[in-house]
């Protein structure tokens, strides 16, 4: 980190970037939510299910993200662990309309927080209830209880409900990731 | 200053020039683990992926595990918008997609670029994209392949198509789904796509003739842009003439004339190469073709001369007359700055030109030799050597000046290699020797020569074997005597063996130079080396006893036997001692190599079958070996070549291949099952004798599903009471269980019928009885196998004319190997002597003699000597 760096930072011309890994079992809108942080030029319209991972990048007030979207399906899950390593905070999206899965995301969790890189390490973990505006979809609070959030103790986590389509309550975990790393890094 | 003076040292040492020499596999991997760190110094982490390159494009062995984890690592650049570290992740990804687990990682990554806004990156990530994608995962990039291909981008088009020709040989069947879209590109107005483009639609079309020769007609109509695109076409439509063997009327001929008047001069040269390479064309097709090229000749561009004069040089004796009408330009281009050219003009005129020429040419030709490089001197060689037997008289010329190329390679850079170049001018003289009788003797004096200063034992010790067989034969065979005792001296111990048993074949076959050869020979007694030793003990002894029979048969002639079955009949009698005596005539005899690359000289295009021919018998005496029924058969004597008994589309294909044993035929059927809704099971070959022979056993073929060939075999036994009746005619049928079956899963029904199908006949011959055997010295074995059994008859043949047809027809007719090249009918000559040998079944030697005079018709005296009476007799018998 250079000197010029540094001064740039310290002006505001520059942000600091943090790389965040973005998780959840497939079809919960990991890729969509990512899409809809993004600045609006840079949008896709359309969305395909991601094959391994892509590499993302977006700004919030005061951090540069560069998130690593993974794939959600079954046969790529197990490749997530090789991005943990170097990952500032996780983004964990749970399709809260999917009921009969919510003990599927439970047991990828549960992987992802035994696993050597998480587990010595205090990383934030930002959960997404996405699909709120489904019908059957369930409250923040009752997914969280599902997942069995409470146990984490050694890690900050926080749940917010969103809408990856409308970009709902997007917002408002993102201010709290950046929070999180900022005062992690005093 | 002395850092500066190092440097000069090592880079002449060539050390130290490349800055990955030396690179540690290990460390080089460790580094890797840098692509992890953020930010990410792009500088450096393309300066880590280079060395990963070179080392895996070095051949360094990377296992599974650490290329996963490399690759897993490297992955994490895609965070960084270098572009110059992309490409170079680009490459990565593809030298690493078989060496890594998971690569289908960097899908969505690559997916991403390929339809992102970034030129830089599209083409190069479809690349690699379609190098990780298995047929698969195909399915879920198809959607962009398809964008892609029709994309305005002419680079990401061309990447996009010849990823697809790759992906073709994986998973074709989805490739062929976008035949559309590689239409579409097919019209672009970019050369590049417009050709892979063609390329594409011709792959899908591949197997469909009917398709192919649509593509054809299409883009033949309307005119393409792309030069390429023209000389694919051009190559596809003489693909189609020749798999149509259409006449030249049809339209693709006319297409590719057309194309001779077109403006680019790769679509011209690649029209003129088409026709000039067609089989069966006329002059006058020829001659606009021939008449570019001529043009070309004399162009001022240098590639062009030289694809003109290649090509030229290439027909040149496919279509001399046509050649010759270039000889003025080619005469120009003796002279060209480009040896190549040169080279390959003086050639040229070599093949086509007149006898008178050829002095000139020669002289030409000397004055660069050494200038150009070994392998057009081997263009020159065999130039000379095709020369040498159009015109035998030149011989002297020619084969003077193979001796001094011979001899300035010698001195000039002897140690530099340049084997196959010599290999190629000692094969062209032995050639020559073999052909051409009147040069004989100046062609072993110049070989003499070359033996006295030869660094390669393999050509030493092939020149030294010829010097024994033909040089006693000579009429002063004494003067080779000492350039061979010279190898005795001073070579190493291959060559010392090898002018060890050059010396006694003299010793030999010229009594009077017998006392001094036992001299040289006893020197050798104590030679260092135990192979020279044991050769010249062996042979002094023989020549000792004096004895003609001994030294025909240990001396001139060489055994006869297959060196595989004589070891595996050794192994067999060292594992089970018995009383009686090795019994050299229960080892199976030796096919002829020689003789099938005497014919193979004719066409070419029998060569690679006999070559396989050489081992075949081995392969046959195991597989019968195995069988129980056969146990008690002895030996097997001789494998016929296989004969067709069926057309070849016909429901069921059956080949017979006779297998002689001493007394007995065993019959092998190949049988293909053609039909794919049938299995055949309990196959047989239901065989009606003649008279005297009798079937012993049936060995069926188990079950013959669709398209597997299957083996059945029927064994017979030869008369008894008469042994001089062995030839016959068999009538053949087919025997089996018919099972209809589901041609998809190959399920056989339950019922079946029984069925039969009628074959065509086999017929046993005289020539299933005789095995070839080469006698170098025919007139030594004559007097060997002495007048014991000797039979002699005078017959007219009356419907050869010629004394080569009658040579030819006796040498097919006795399946015998004809000896000392007297199947070569000398020119102008009225009267022949033709020698045949061969052993008879049961291990009896057989010679013929057959004197052939030639007044009207061709009037025979044939000679018949054999250890065996019966054999005699047979064989005389035969001829009637």
């Amino acid at each position: 980190m250079g000197f010029f760096d540094t001064l740039a930072r310290w002006l505001g011309m520059k942000k600091k970037e943090v790389n965040v890994i973005c998780v959840g079992l497939d079809n919960s809108g990991k890729t969509t939510i990512i899409n809809k942080l993004k600045p609006q030029n840079a949008q896709q319209s359309d969305i395909v299910p991601t094959i391994g991972f892509t590499v993302e990048k977006f700004a919030s007030a005061s951090l540069s993200f560069t998130v690593f979207d993974m794939s959600g399906q079954g046969r790529y899950r197990n490749l997530w662990e090789h991005y943990y390593k170097d990952a500032q905070a996780i983004i964990f999206v749970i399709d809260s309309s999917d009921k009969l899965r919510m003990v599927v995301a439970k047991d990828e969790l549960e992987q992802l927080l035994n696993n050597q890189d998480i587990l010595s390490k205090r990383i934030p973990i930002l959960f997404y209830a996405n699909k709120m505006d489904m019908k059957e979809s369930l409250s923040a609070v009752k997914v969280s209880q599902m997942m069995g959030l409470e146990a984490i103790k050694d890690k900050p986590w926080h749940i917010c409900a969103s809408n990856a389509i409308t970009g709902e309550g997007l917002p408002e975990g993102v201010e709290w990731v950046t929070d999180q790393i900022r005062s992690m890094k005093k | 200053m002395l850092g500066l003076r190092r440097d000069k040292k090592d880079e002449e040492d060539g050390f130290s020039l490349n800055p990955f020499n030396n690179l540690e596999k290990t460390s080089v991997l460790q580094e890797a683990r840098t692509f992890n760190e953020t930010p990410i110094n792009p500088r450096k982490c393309c300066h880590i992926l280079t060395k990963v390159l070179y080392l895996i494009n070095q051949g360094e062995h990377i296992a599974t595990t650490e290329a996963t984890e490399t690759f897993f690592a490297m992955t994490k650049l895609f965070q960084s918008q270098d572009v110059t570290l992309r490409r170079m992740v680009y490459l990565t990804i593809k030298e690493m997609a078989d060496l890594a687990e998971d690569v289908i990682i960097v899908t969505s990554s690559l997916t991403k670029d390929m339809t992102g806004k970034e030129d830089m990156y599209r083409a190069a990530a479809i690349r690699a994209l379609c190098r990780i994608t298995d047929s698969t995962m195909l399915q879920s990039i198809e959607r962009y392949m398809k964008q892609a291909i029709v994309d305005r981008n002419p680079s990401v088009s061309s990447a996009a198509l010849t990823s697809s020709l790759h992906l073709m040989r994986s998973s074709g069947d989805v490739v062929k789904r976008w035949v559309n879209e590689a239409a579409e590109a097919a019209s672009s107005d970019n050369i590049m796509v417009q050709y892979h483009a063609i390329g594409v639609l011709y792959h899908i079309k591949k197997t469909d003739r009917l398709g192919v020769s649509k593509l054809v007609s299409k883009f033949t109509k309307q005119s393409l842009r792309s030069p390429y695109a023209y000389c694919l076409l051009i190559r596809i439509a003489t693909k189609l003439l020749e798999e149509e063997s259409e006449g030249r009327d049809s339209p693709l001929f006319d297409f590719i004339e057309t194309c001779l008047r077109h403006k680019s001069e790769l679509v011209i040269y690649e029209a003129a190469h088409a026709i000039v390479n067609m089989p069966n064309t006329s002059a006058r097709e020829l001659a606009p073709a021939i008449s570019v090229l001529q043009l070309f000749c004399s162009s001022p561009k240098p590639t062009l001369r030289f694809a003109a004069v290649r090509t030229l040089n290439k027909v040149a004796m496919k279509h001399p007359a046509a050649v010759a009408a270039c000889n003025l330009d080619l005469e120009n281009l003796i002279t060209d700055v480009n040896r190549s050219i040169a080279t390959l003009a003086i050639t040229t005129l070599l093949k086509t030109g007149s006898e008178s020429s050829v002095d000139r040419l020669m002289k030409q030709i000397s004055t660069f030799m050494s200038e150009i490089s070994d392998e057009f001197k081997i263009v020159v060689v065999q130039a000379i050597r095709s020369l040498c037997l159009k015109f035998p008289r030149k011989h002297g010329v020619l084969m003077n000046f193979l001796a001094s190329m011979l001899r300035d390679e010698n001195s000039s850079n002897s140690s530099q290699g340049g084997f196959d170049y010599k290999r190629a001018i000692v094969d062209s003289l032995i050639g020559i020797i073999e052909e051409n009788p009147d040069a004989k003797e100046a062609g072993l004096a110049h070989l003499c020569e070359f033996i006295e200063d030869c660094e390669h034992t393999v050509l030493a010790t092939r020149i030294l074997h010829l010097l024994g067989r033909e040089g006693p034969r000579t009429p002063s065979p004494s003067k080779y005597i000492r350039f061979i005792y010279n190898r005795v001296i001073l070579e190493n111990s291959a060559v010392r063996a090898a002018a060890v048993s050059a010396l006694a074949k003299f010793g030999a076959h010229c009594e009077e130079l017998m006392p001094s050869v036992v001299v040289l020979l006893s020197r050798s007694l104590l030679d260092t080396d135990d192979e020279v030793r044991d050769r010249a003990t062996f042979y002094l002894n023989v020549l000792k006893q004096g004895n003609k029979a001994l030294n025909s048969a240990y001396i001139l002639n060489g055994l006869n036997v297959s060196v595989v079955g004589l070891e595996r009949a050794l192994h067999s009698y060292t594992l089970e001692p018995s009383e009686t005596q090795f019994d050299m005539k229960s080892v199976p005899l030796a096919t002829q190599p020689l003789a099938e690359q005497k014919t193979a000289e004719v066409t070419p295009a029998a060569k690679a079958p006999d070559k396989v021919a050489a081992t075949r018998q081995d392969i046959y005496a195991e597989q019968l070996a195995a069988i129980p029924e056969f146990q008690g058969l002895g030996p097997l004597f001789k494998s016929s070549a296989a004969v067709q008994l069926t057309e070849s589309e016909t429901e069921y294909v059956v080949r017979c291949i006779k297998h002689t044993f001493t007394n007995h035929i065993v019959f092998q059927f190949d049988c293909t099952n053609t039909l794919n809704d049938q299995i055949l099971e309990n196959v047989t070959v239901q065989m009606e004798p003649t008279e005297g022979f009798e079937v012993l056993s049936y060995v069926p073929a188990a079950s013959l599903p669709y398209g597997q060939p299957g083996i059945t075999y029927t064994c017979v036994a030869l008369p008894e009471d008469d042994p001089t009746s062995v030839i016959g005619t068999f009538s053949n049928t087919l025997k089996f269980l018919v099972k209809d079956c589901d041609p998809n899963t190959g399920e056989p029904d339950e019922e079946g019928y029984e069925d039969e199908y009628v074959l065509e006949d086999v017929e046993v011959t005289i020539s299933d009885h005789i095995q070839k055997v080469l006698k170098p010295n025919f007139a030594a074995s004559w007097d060997e196998v002495g007048e014991d059994y000797q039979m002699e008859d005078t017959y007219a043949l009356s419907t050869v004319k010629t004394l080569e047809d009658a040579v030819k027809n006796i040498v097919d007719h006795m399946g015998m190997q004809p000896c000392e090249r007297s199947d070569k009918v000398p020119a102008d000559k009225s009267a022949h002597t033709l020698f045949l040998a061969g052993v008879y079944r049961g291990g009896h030697d057989v010679l013929v003699r057959a004197r052939l005079a030639v007044d009207d018709g061709v009037t025979m005296q044939i000679t018949v000597r054999s250890t065996d009476e019966t054999a005699a007799e047979v064989i005389s018998a035969s001829v009637g």
